[in-house]
């Protein structure tokens, strides 16, 4: 860096020139990025001592600036005591902005920023406003709904079921509208009728800890749903021992269709997850 | 009744009490069971057992052992060679030469069969002949011991094995196998003694896979690796005498459980049911403190083993420290409906290792006292676990139960011998199968035997009192517990059987009372009693008129004197009269109480002591009576239909605080369609503090009722308020709570109302659609998240619900059931079956009961005609391979198929299955089914019914069931509901000589139309004189016979039925009457023969196969004992005995089909002279080839003397056919006009008290 040495001023007015050449707003935005990097290497090359410096110098450690750029160490950088501020770019006619959406302060600059650099945006672009849908606090609503999502979660797996495997039919002349997932026969059958699913192990643990109080019925469904259990959902697609074997003819996709399932109908926390996640499923089937 | 060759000496000397006597030569005093080799893949076992014997008698030179299909390869006795004769004549009942096709004659043959090894008469199939080096040895009446070589390739009975089909290790497929089988079926897996009477102590050894366990009777002492480390040796010691009846094994990869109560107490399941069989078995320690405390006795044995494995026989079975048990009764925490049906299991089989186990049976007769006693402590149990109104309950259904089964079948009777010479007056009730020996008898009827057991035990304790009862109990036990610890004395052991008399001994010592009448009438006799009562209200003399009548005469009925406790209930209080029933009084005077006619204030006391505020204004005005109850404590078996006003039911329901008083209330109520029969119910049903099942019921009835008064009911459909009310949301009535079944009795309500409710029918007789919504919105807002319990029960109920709810199609010119004309509704209930039935496939419920109830209500719309009727579903739900559940419930669908559309294919598969399934409790179910509902009767005409049917019936039960008492016993079952005891009637021939005999009785009904008849004709073969027409075959009078006999003939090969008494001088053929006189020669040569025989052709045909075996035994005596000998077929040796008769008569059969039928009675009175011979020479030569002169005179004269007990007893058996014929006939003039009928005297008097 001790070779490079040029004007300051007369590396600001060089690139100045050359950017009037280009009209693409891309390039100009480019340009404009390159210009202040200029300065800011300028003014660096001040700070340490020097007085001019050649433009190729000054060329060289823009490049080397561009591409070493330690974002981390900036801030306690731009903090330094003895820094120079850099007077401002002289283009600077700001568009005035129609302020439609006022929201709170705006917010003034901290003390290391200079200030005429462009002020923050207006506070609703970044302040977080908590907002949500009304809770449906109505019972019947809430178990209308757990209802009919449970039922149409089930009916849209077992057709799925049914359509990508064998299946048996009622009627002879149909086989689609109410089709039946083929009978098959287990080689050890008295496993999967006797042990709980794991699910139901999950259920019984949970009420069992949470002694099921004597009026369940309080007709408010707990609505709250923490992430933790959000993810316990996905956690569920190991297959309880019982459950049919995922067999060759199981793609994937049914494994994880499944272990929805098992959460509409058995989870006992997640009322409306599923309902909420997974709405095109049953209207996507039924279409 | 036939004699079944168990003689009347044992009979005699169990009168005589003079305690024990074994039937054997010989005392058995200890066995060694030693399995070395068990192949789960090729399912055989190989093996050694050693008995170590005493004789008791100084000429013992053969020993009779029990042993079933094991092949034996060695016998040796004292280390030295010992010849050896295998028979078993209940391989093949009836020889493939008799075409006979008549249930009696097999039914006959059976018993003989039975009894000619039954150990319990000391015989057995195995007869083994001590070396002559011995005799000097036995003389001295010193040891013998007794060791034989065997093993059992693919055994079908007693031994199961199941071993599922996938990759591993047979450990990893969790592969195991057990013993199993109805009563004494342990020789079907090793040779031994197969009688619950002959006890000794055990060394029972099993050498299995170092993954394996194996689980047997009595102390685990060692387990021993073998050299290479991957096989050990299970060691069991069982010091306690025990028959070898009550030994059993279980070898499987099992989880092991030490119940953590008590240590001695250990649980095996199969692997990844740990879980489930800790929570299952949990309780069982308090039913063990229940029995010590009550029996004040100990458990006997030193320890207790519970196994509960796949594909059971049973779902209980009780052996020496050890119950198998179906693993199908393993449930989680979550399961209420389970919980108390396993938990019955597990009391029932404790009580039985108490009583059935640790005291066994003297004979087959004595079965009743352990049943009952065992039944009976397990009753005390219950009462005690689930309260009284349970208990109670219990008892009335058990009751109602036995009752149904004895009016709709025939009796049951408790002790089948004691009776002996005194059986005319209790003729045999099961015309189809001897109950003289468990294995004969129909299972139904094992069922209800047990049942009857119980309550008699019961009706004797309301007697001599529960102390007592508990006194004579542990008076029993400590007996046998003396006994068991003593070192080997014959007379000691015994001590340790209950016999009928030492029971009874020991209740009269105990009680001091007299129970005999009690005994007489319900353990010596078989029937139940029909009470009718009516009253009127004598206002004068302020006395109750009560009229009770009796029915003795319907089958299944007896008379009842003695007493009778009756219980009215008056506006004072309730009072309690004794009645004595006695032979011609009807009428009894019952004082009443109640001086004040209407006392509004006052409160009235019920039995209980409560006093309670009834609104009177129903009653009538005059009478202080609410109602009135006859024998309210169950103390008599029997039926009562007692006549009360309407209001008096209601008061009844209202009011009386017996859960049975209500429940017969409810049930008489149906009869009163009224608002205030309404009004009764649906306050029964609101009243929490209401027996759960009395409420239960109350649905059912107010449907019921409802129905009846659809025209003037108000408001919404029944129960729809109710059930709403109790279990819906306050805000949002239509939508149910989600569910909660922490209180249980609301749990069964809620499940039941609505499938009650599903019965209800509009103007229309359809389903309201009001209800059918109802129910729809059920299933969809049911929400079981939140419940600590499984819902699976419940959703099942649902579907049951909308199965019931479903009504026949409107059906136009019986178009084809399509999806296009399906009824909307329909269309609602098939959406949720097909979802509820794919859900189950994804998510399958406990036991599968969801599915279950999709296939039965599936099942439900194709015959309501709403789909297409098809059992192919059915049938790929009834594969090996699902659960036991939904393959019998896929089964009886497809029963019910066979019979409604009347299909051969189906009745085929089902048979098909009947022979093939690798489960024998599906096999014995299937048969089961089709006896409840078959798919046609013997007196229906049906386009199944073919001579291959019977053909192929005929010989599942002769020779293809022989491996399994339980099934053989059903497909005679089936046989007989589907043919009737005679010929069945699609065979093309008739019985010449039944037509004969008819004749000579001028009796004039064709037996081919009437079945009855023939049965009689039966019996008629035994009377002499038709021989004497046989022999004189060729005079003129027996040419109308063979013109008869033909005609018959050819109506039934052209299908046509005819009248008996349409003439018999149809035209002959030529053809025909040349057959005959052809015939005639060979007849005369058999009547010859058989005349000289004096009349004992039946007598013979029943017994033949003993004799057979026994002539059989004495000529094969002298023969090798290779292992290609020891398996002879009885045919074989019979047509060895008597070539020269079968080979006439395998000819003639062929040329001359039409005298196919003549032939079995030919050939049983042809077939009889030789084997007379055959017994006489055998006995005479080749014993003396034994060179113990003495000896075999004596046997040969015991041979003889048989007979003549025989001979004896036939004679009075004639007599008896005789006098049952006379009655049959006189029933038969009878008719339909039935008895005095009760029913007739009632509508006389009006129930109402305003008479």
């Amino acid at each position: 860096m001790a070779d490079a040495a040029a004007t300051a001023g007369a590396a600001g007015s060089g690139t100045r020139s050359g950017s009037k050449q280009s009209t693409n707003p891309a390039d100009n935005y480019h340009l404009a990025r390159r210009r202040t990097l200029q300065v800011v290497v300028s003014s660096l090359l001040t700070e340490a001592g020097f007085e001019s410096a050649e433009k190729a110098s000054v060329e060289t450690l823009t490049e080397m600036l561009q591409s070493c750029f330690n974002v981390d160490t900036l801030p306690a950088y731009a903090k330094r005591s003895q820094r120079m501020v850099i007077t401002a770019p002289p283009v600077t006619n700001q568009p005035v902005a129609p302020k439609a959406l006022t929201a709170g302060q705006n917010r003034p600059h901290p003390p290391h920023i200079p200030s005429h650099f462009p002020e923050f945006p207006d506070p609703h672009t970044y302040i977080k406003t908590p907002t949500y849908r009304e809770p449906v606090s109505d019972y019947q609503v809430l178990r209308e709904k757990a209802a009919s999502q449970r039922r149409d979660v089930e009916r849209a797996l077992t057709r799925f079921m049914a359509k990508t495997g064998e299946t048996q039919s009622l009627f002879k002349d149909d086989v689609s509208t109410f089709p039946l997932i083929a009978a098959r026969p287990f080689t050890i059958p008295y496993l999967t009728a006797l042990l709980p699913s794991e699910l139901e192990m999950q259920q019984m643990e949970e009420t069992d800890s949470s002694e099921q109080d004597e009026q369940t019925d309080t007709e408010n469904l707990p609505l709250h749903i923490s992430p933790a259990e959000a993810s316990d959902l996905w956690s569920l697609t190991p297959w309880p021992p019982s459950s049919l074997s995922p067999s060759d003819s199981c793609p994937c996709l049914l494994r994880i269709l499944c272990s929805v399932l098992h959460c509409v109908t058995w989870h006992s926390r997640l009322p409306l997850i599923a309902a909420t996640a997974w709405p095109p499923l049953g209207q996507r089937e039924a279409h | 009744m036939p004699p079944t060759g168990s003689d009347p000496a044992r009979m005699n000397r169990k009168k005589g009490d003079k305690g024990f006597e074994s039937p054997r030569p010989y005392k058995l005093t200890h066995q060694v069971v030693c399995i070395n080799n068990i192949n789960f893949q090729r399912k055989s076992v190989v093996g050694f057992v050693e008995l170590t014997i005493f004789p008791t008698v100084a000429n013992l030179n053969r020993i009779k052992l029990n042993s079933k299909q094991c092949r034996i390869y060695r016998v040796r006795i004292n280390d030295l060679e010992a010849a050896f004769i295998y028979n078993d004549p209940t391989l093949e009942v009836c020889h493939s030469e008799s075409k006979q096709r008549n249930l009696n004659y097999f039914s006959n043959a059976y018993a003989a069969a039975v009894s000619a090894v039954d150990p319990d008469a000391g015989n057995g199939e195995l007869c083994i002949k001590v070396p002559s080096e011995l005799w000097k040895h036995v003389d001295e009446l010193k040891v013998l011991k007794i060791h034989i070589n065997f093993s059992l390739d693919q055994p079908k009975g007693g031994l199961h094995f199941v071993v599922p089909s996938v990759e591993g290790s047979m450990a990893e497929r969790g592969a195991h196998v057990f013993s199993c089988g109805y009563q004494n079926s342990t020789r079907f897996w090793f040779p031994c003694v197969d009688s619950y009477s002959e006890l000794c102590t055990w060394k029972l050894e099993f050498t299995v896979d170092a993954a394996m366990v194996a689980v047997s009777n009595g102390d685990l002492v060692e387990t021993v690796y073998t050299h290479d480390m991957r096989k050990k040796t299970f060691h069991y010691m069982l010091t306690i005498p025990t028959s070898a009846s009550n030994i059993s094994l279980a070898i499987g990869p099992f989880e092991i459980l030490v119940d953590p109560y008590m240590h001695e107490v250990t649980h095996f399941c199969l692997p990844q049911l740990l879980p489930l069989l800790k929570h299952t078995t949990s309780y069982l320690h308090e039913v063990f403190e229940f029995y010590e405390e009550i029996l004040t006795c100990r458990y006997p044995y030193s320890c207790f083993k519970t196994v509960f494995i796949d594909e059971a026989y049973v779902e209980v079975a009780a052996y020496a420290s050890m119950s198998i048990f179906s693993t199908n009764l393993l449930h989680s925490a979550m399961i209420i409906d389970e919980t108390p049906l396993t938990r019955r299991c597990l009391a029932q089989s404790l009580a039985q290792q108490f009583f059935g186990c640790f005291i066994s049976r003297m004979s087959w007769s004595d079965e009743w006292v352990l049943k009952g006693i065992s039944g009976y402590i397990y009753g005390l149990w219950m009462k005690k676990t689930f309260g009284v109104n349970e208990y109670r309950h219990w008892i009335k259904e058990e009751l109602d139960k036995i009752v149904a089964y004895e009016l709709k079948t025939g009796g049951v009777l408790l002790h089948p011998m004691f009776g002996g010479g005194k059986e005319k007056d209790n003729p045999a009730p099961h015309p189809h199968f001897s109950i003289k020996h468990p294995h004969t008898l129909s299972w139904e009827y094992y069922t209800m035997f047990q049942c009857k057991a119980h309550l008699v035990m019961r009706l004797i304790e309301n007697r001599i009192s529960m102390e007592f009862m508990l006194q004579v109990f542990n008076k029993l036990l400590s007996l046998a517990s003396t006994a068991s610890s003593q070192k080997f004395q014959s007379h000691m052991w015994s001590q340790m059987l209950v016999s009928t008399s030492g029971f009874l001994k020991s209740i009269s010592n105990v009680s001091g009372k007299d129970i005999q009448p009690l005994i007489k009438q319900w353990v010596d006799q078989s029937g139940v009693v029909k009470f009718y009562g009516s009253f009127a209200f004598n206002r004068k003399r302020n006395v109750l008129e009560l009229e009770i009548k009796q029915d003795y005469t319907s089958p299944g009925t007896q008379k009842y004197v003695g007493p009778l406790k009756v219980t009215v209930q008056e506006l004072d209080g309730s009072f309690n009269h004794t009645l004595q029933i006695e032979e011609n009084s009807l009428k009894h005077d019952i004082p009443c109480h109640s001086k004040s006619r209407r006392n509004k204030k006052k409160k009235i006391p019920l039995m209980n002591g409560e006093e309670v505020d009834m609104d009177l204004s129903a009653m009538d005005a005059d009478s202080p009576l609410l109602w009135i109850r006859i024998d309210p404590d169950m103390a008599v078996l029997r039926k009562v239909d007692s006549e009360q006003a309407d209001f008096m039911w209601q008061y009844q329901l209202r009011y009386e605080r017996d859960v049975v008083a209500q429940q017969e209330a409810i049930s008489a109520l149906e009869r009163f369609p009224t608002p205030a029969s309404r009004l009764a119910l649906t306050d029964v049903l609101e009243q929490e503090q209401c027996f759960y099942r009395v409420r239960m019921a109350a649905c059912f009835c107010l449907a019921k009722i409802a129905n009846s008064m659809v025209s003037t009911w108000t408001g919404p459909p029944a129960m729809k308020s109710l059930f709403t009310r109790m279990f819906c949301c306050k805000t949002c009535p239509n939508i149910v709570k989600t569910n909660n079944f922490m209180s249980f009795q609301s749990y069964f309500l809620q499940k039941t109302m609505p499938v009650a409710m599903a019965l209800l029918r509009d103007v229309h007789n359809l389903c309201p659609k009001e209800v059918l919504t109802f129910i729809l919105d059920l299933i969809k807002y049911n929400d079981n998240r939140k419940n600590k319990f499984s819902d699976n029960y419940y959703r099942a109920e649902m579907i049951d619900a909308l199965a019931n709810s479903v009504t026949p199609a409107v059906s136009v010119n019986n178009e084809v059931r399509t999806l296009d004309n399906l009824n909307p509704d329909v269309r609602l209930i098939l959406e949720e079956i097909t979802r509820f039935l794919n859900m189950e496939k994804l998510l399958p419920s406990y036991r599968h009961t969801i599915t279950v109830s999709c296939l039965r209500a599936i099942r439900v719309l194709q015959k309501n005609g709403h789909v297409p009727s098809d059992p192919s579903l059915f049938k790929s739900y009834a594969e090996y391979g699902h659960f036991v559940d939904i393959r019998i419930a896929a089964l009886e669908a497809v029963v019910d198929y066979t019979k409604v559309d009347r299909s051969y294919e189906e009745l085929q598969w089902l048979l098909t299955m009947v022979q093939n399934d690798p489960v024998p409790y599906v096999r014995h179910k299937i048969l089961n089914m089709l006896t409840k509902n078959p798919p046609f009767t013997k007196s229906m005409e049906s386009p199944l019914c073919n001579e291959a049917l019977v053909d192929q019936l005929w010989k599942l039960m002769n020779s293809g069931t022989s491996h399994d008492w339980r099934l053989r016993c059903g497909a005679v079952d089936l046989y007989f509901t589907l043919f009737g005891l005679s010929r069945p009637s699609c065979l093309p021939l008739p019985e010449l000589g039944l037509v004969l005999n008819l004749k000579e009785k001028k009796a004039v009904l064709n037996p081919t139309i009437i079945p009855e008849a023939i049965a009689g004709n039966q019996e008629a073969a035994v009377n002499p004189s038709s021989h004497t027409q046989l022999v004189g075959f060729q005079n003129p009078e027996d040419d109308h016979l063979a013109k008869e006999a033909s005609c018959n003939m050819s109506a039934h090969q052209q299908g046509v039925k005819r009248k008996a008494d349409t003439p018999l001088g149809s035209p002959l053929e030529p053809g025909q009457i040349l057959e005959k006189n052809e015939d005639s020669s060979k007849v005369k040569l058999k009547i010859r023969f058989s005349s000289s025989q004096d009349e004992e052709e039946i007598d013979m045909d029943t017994v033949h196969d003993s004799q057979a075996f026994i002539s059989h035994h004495l000529n094969m005596l002298e023969r090798p004992s290779t292992p290609g000998l020891s398996k002879y077929r009885p045919a074989n040796s019979r047509s060895a005995l008597i070539p020269q008769h079968s080979a006439g008569c395998d000819g003639t059969p062929t040329t001359k089909p039409q005298w196919n039928m003549e032939l079995p009675r030919k050939g049983t009175g042809k077939e009889q002279p030789p084997l007379e011979m055959s017994v006489h020479t055998a006995a005479a030569a080749p014993l003396s080839v034994f060179g113990k002169e003495p000896a075999s005179s004596k046997h040969s004269e015991h041979h003889h003397h048989h007979h003549h007990e025989h001979k004896k007893k036939k004679k009075k058996h004639k007599h008896k056919h005789k006098h049952k014929h006379r009655r049959d006939g006189r029933e038969r003039g009878r008719g339909p006009l039935a008895f005095p009928s009760p029913a007739g005297g009632r509508s006389a008097r009006s129930p109402s008290l305003s008479d």
